[in-house]
């Protein structure tokens, strides 16, 4: 019991609790439910329970090949971005150099820059440049905006690896990129699991700057906007939408469960070093 | 386990005892405008435990950082076995180091953790393996292999960190205050381990720390350090009963110091008088002492005899005064005595049945013998 906090204030803090996660997820149960109801109007009265859409949109050619080609930029997204946050994140908390904050707020500012500005910005680069739209250009407009998100991950994680393990191990004879591989990232690969899904999900459902970049060939969200033109397309492209949000909450939380197990258990074993930032960190532990 | 695996010079430079195992000359090193080494010179001796004592900011570490490799120093040259290796990464310079929290690998056990050198040095995997028994056996962790560092003590961690760097047969191995983190009582018993191992193995020791009882029991030689410079280098005994500058007597431990006029020199020792019943008296050690000069003389609490009443000195030194305190310690007895030599001495004496007899208040008459007294400092302060 907090003593900082009177009966009134647990009370309000409670209907205030509540409120959020009705708000947060009465949209997402909607949806689920009308996924299921037989009639083409998005709408109460319940019509019937159908699994039809489901059937319709798996014949659906241009749906798939939009989820396909999600994938693919999705893919390329995450490999990228997470490949370019790790020495980012390293040059980040571990290099002395000229200004730091500066150039970490440079690699951040994605993060508020609108993003069909971006977009256009993106789009007009490379019509100058003469590179015709593709998954290719869409997934490096994507990168811009997955990368501050996959540093974000990293650096917390790095900064709990302590340098001197770095120095034990150059000291113990193995060079710097020894050092990396044998040391360094291991002990990331919780930090690199979750950058990479983060950088995943947010080209996998990001529309305004795939709009702008992606060419003929639509991403998945470009296609859902696309359908919600035509009515009868509505209650299939609901389907979608629902087994889009099932398999991606299934694969977020089991691998932060996963990073969790093995944080914990890394943790564990790095002694001292665990104790102090497990303190530090308080409520996780 | 011995064949051609140190990258500098241990062949011929190893038959000679006479080349330090580390020479450090005229090093400095500044971070931004802070001097934090200051034009160090030292050689450390093959098969010594030497200590670098000294508080936080004294440059003791920055000093054993730039023998690893870890920091490059401004000015000057380190020799290890005689070859200078300024601008060598630590990768290649045969010492290695035991860090302040150990440092051990979390994803490898116990056997990979001491491992983790000879197979970067690609040691056959039978060598290897013999190698790790060894150490394992010198620091008592038998049948330990398998076990994670989490799942050791901090003691236990310690012996890990010190086989992982043994293993490696280093010139020289630098410890890095590595028994600040374990409590009192397994701190004691890990000096005396540290001891034991640098026994049986003649591994050159470097130690640094801050705490100065831990640097007289362990080592054959302490270099105490202020400011970057070393202050005084010497046996733990020469560094305690005769410290070379004001500094290295209080940092080394309490120390009753007054600043007092030379009255006169007899042969080898001078005397100075206070009035005509008290007086210091002091081994000259061939300074010259004309009459008249203020010398800053210093003497140990525990070298002092505290007698009720009168005593007579013998020819030593004699201070009359009135106990202002006693603080029972336990084995010790602290008595504060307000002296005629215008400061507070600390006296401490053996608790006996007889020590308490001595009260606060009471008149008390301090004596020492006259190579108990050192002079630290000549002429006034600067």
């Amino acid at each position: 019991m907090n003593p900082a906090i009177s009966t009134g204030g647990r009370r309000t803090l409670w209907v205030m609790f509540w409120f959020l996660v009705v708000f947060l997820y009465a949209p997402i149960i909607i949806l689920i439910i009308f996924s299921f109801n037989d009639s083409e109007i998005v709408s109460f009265p319940w019509l019937g329970f159908t699994t039809k859409w489901y059937h319709q949109f798996l014949q659906e050619p241009a749906l798939l090949s939009a989820l396909k080609t999600s994938l693919l930029v999705a893919t390329m997204t995450s490999v990228v971005a997470t490949a370019l946050a790790i020495p980012a994140s390293i040059a980040l908390v571990r290099r002395r150099f000229f200004a730091k904050g500066l150039v970490s707020g440079v690699m951040l500012a994605p993060l508020v820059i609108p993003l069909v500005v971006l977009g256009i910005s993106l789009l007009i680069l490379f019509n100058a440049v003469g590179v015709p739209l593709s998954p290719f250009t869409a997934a490096i407009g994507h990168v811009v905006i997955a990368l501050p998100f996959a540093i974000l991950t990293m650096v917390p994680r790095l900064e709990r690896i302590p340098a001197a393990l770095e120095e034990a191990s150059r000291d113990l004879g193995a060079s710097a990129m020894q050092t990396f591989r044998l040391i360094t990232f291991p002990l990331l690969v919780p930090a690199l699991i979750s950058a990479f899904l983060i950088s995943f999900t947010i080209s996998f459902d990001e529309l305004v700057i795939a709009s702008f970049l992606v060419g003929d060939q639509a991403t998945f969200p470009v296609y859902l906007y696309s359908q919600l033109r035509l009515p009868e397309r509505l209650p299939s492209v609901i389907a979608v939408a629902v087994v889009i949000l099932v398999v991606s909450v299934i694969v977020v939380v089991t691998s932060e469960a996963a990073r969790f197990i093995t944080e914990r258990r890394l943790e564990a074993q790095t002694g001292m070093a665990a104790d102090e930032y497990g303190s530090l960190r308080g409520g996780k532990g | 386990m011995s064949t051609g695996r140190c990258e500098v010079g241990r062949d011929e430079s190893m038959s000679d005892p006479t080349t330090p195992a580390i020479s450090i000359r005229g090093v400095t090193k500044r971070f931004g405008d802070v001097v934090a080494v200051d034009d160090l010179t030292i050689d450390i001796r093959e098969g010594e435990f030497i200590t670098l004592l000294g508080p936080s900011g004294c440059g003791k570490t920055t000093t054993m950082r730039m023998v690893a490799g870890f920091e490059e120093p401004d000015a000057g040259d380190i020799l290890l076995r005689g070859e200078d290796v300024v601008g060598v990464p630590p990768n290649k310079r045969h010492v290695n180091m035991c860090f302040q929290n150990y440092a051990l690998f979390p994803h490898m056990d116990v056997q990979e953790n001491i491992e983790y050198g000879l197979k970067l040095k690609k040691v056959g995997k039978d060598d290897r393996l013999r190698s790790v028994q060894a150490m394992l056996a010198i620091v008592r962790l038998e049948g330990y292999e398998r076990r994670r560092p989490g799942q050791l003590s901090g003691g236990q961690q310690q012996r890990v960190a010190l086989a992982r760097a043994l293993v490696n047969e280093p010139a020289a191995l630098l410890l890095d205050e590595p028994l600040g983190a374990l409590d009192v009582k397994l701190r004691k018993q890990m000096q005396l381990e540290l001891k034991r191992i640098q026994n049986e193995l003649k591994t050159t020791f470097v130690y640094v720390t801050h705490d100065q009882e831990e640097a007289l029991s362990m080592s054959d030689r302490i270099a105490v350090m202020n400011d970057g410079v070393i202050e005084h280098l010497g046996s733990p005994r020469e560094v305690y009963e005769r410290p070379a500058t004001p500094f290295v007597a209080d940092f080394v431990g309490v120390l009753n110091a007054a600043e007092l006029a030379v009255s006169s020199v007899d042969g080898d020792r001078a005397i100075l008088t206070i009035n005509d019943r008290d007086r210091v008296v002091a081994p000259t050690l061939g300074q010259q002492l004309p009459t008249g000069t203020l010398a800053l003389v210093a003497v140990r609490p525990e070298r002092i005899e505290i007698t009720r009443g009168a005593a007579d000195a013998d020819g030593g030194s004699r201070l009359s005064g009135t106990v202002a305190q006693v603080v029972y310690l336990g084995t010790l007895t602290q008595f504060h005595v307000d002296t005629a030599a215008g400061r507070t001495f600390v006296v401490h004496q053996l608790s006996t049945e007889g020590s308490d007899a001595i009260d606060a208040g009471d008149e008390v008459t301090l004596t020492w013998p006259v190579e108990d007294t050192s002079i630290l400092r000549v002429g006034a302060e600067a």
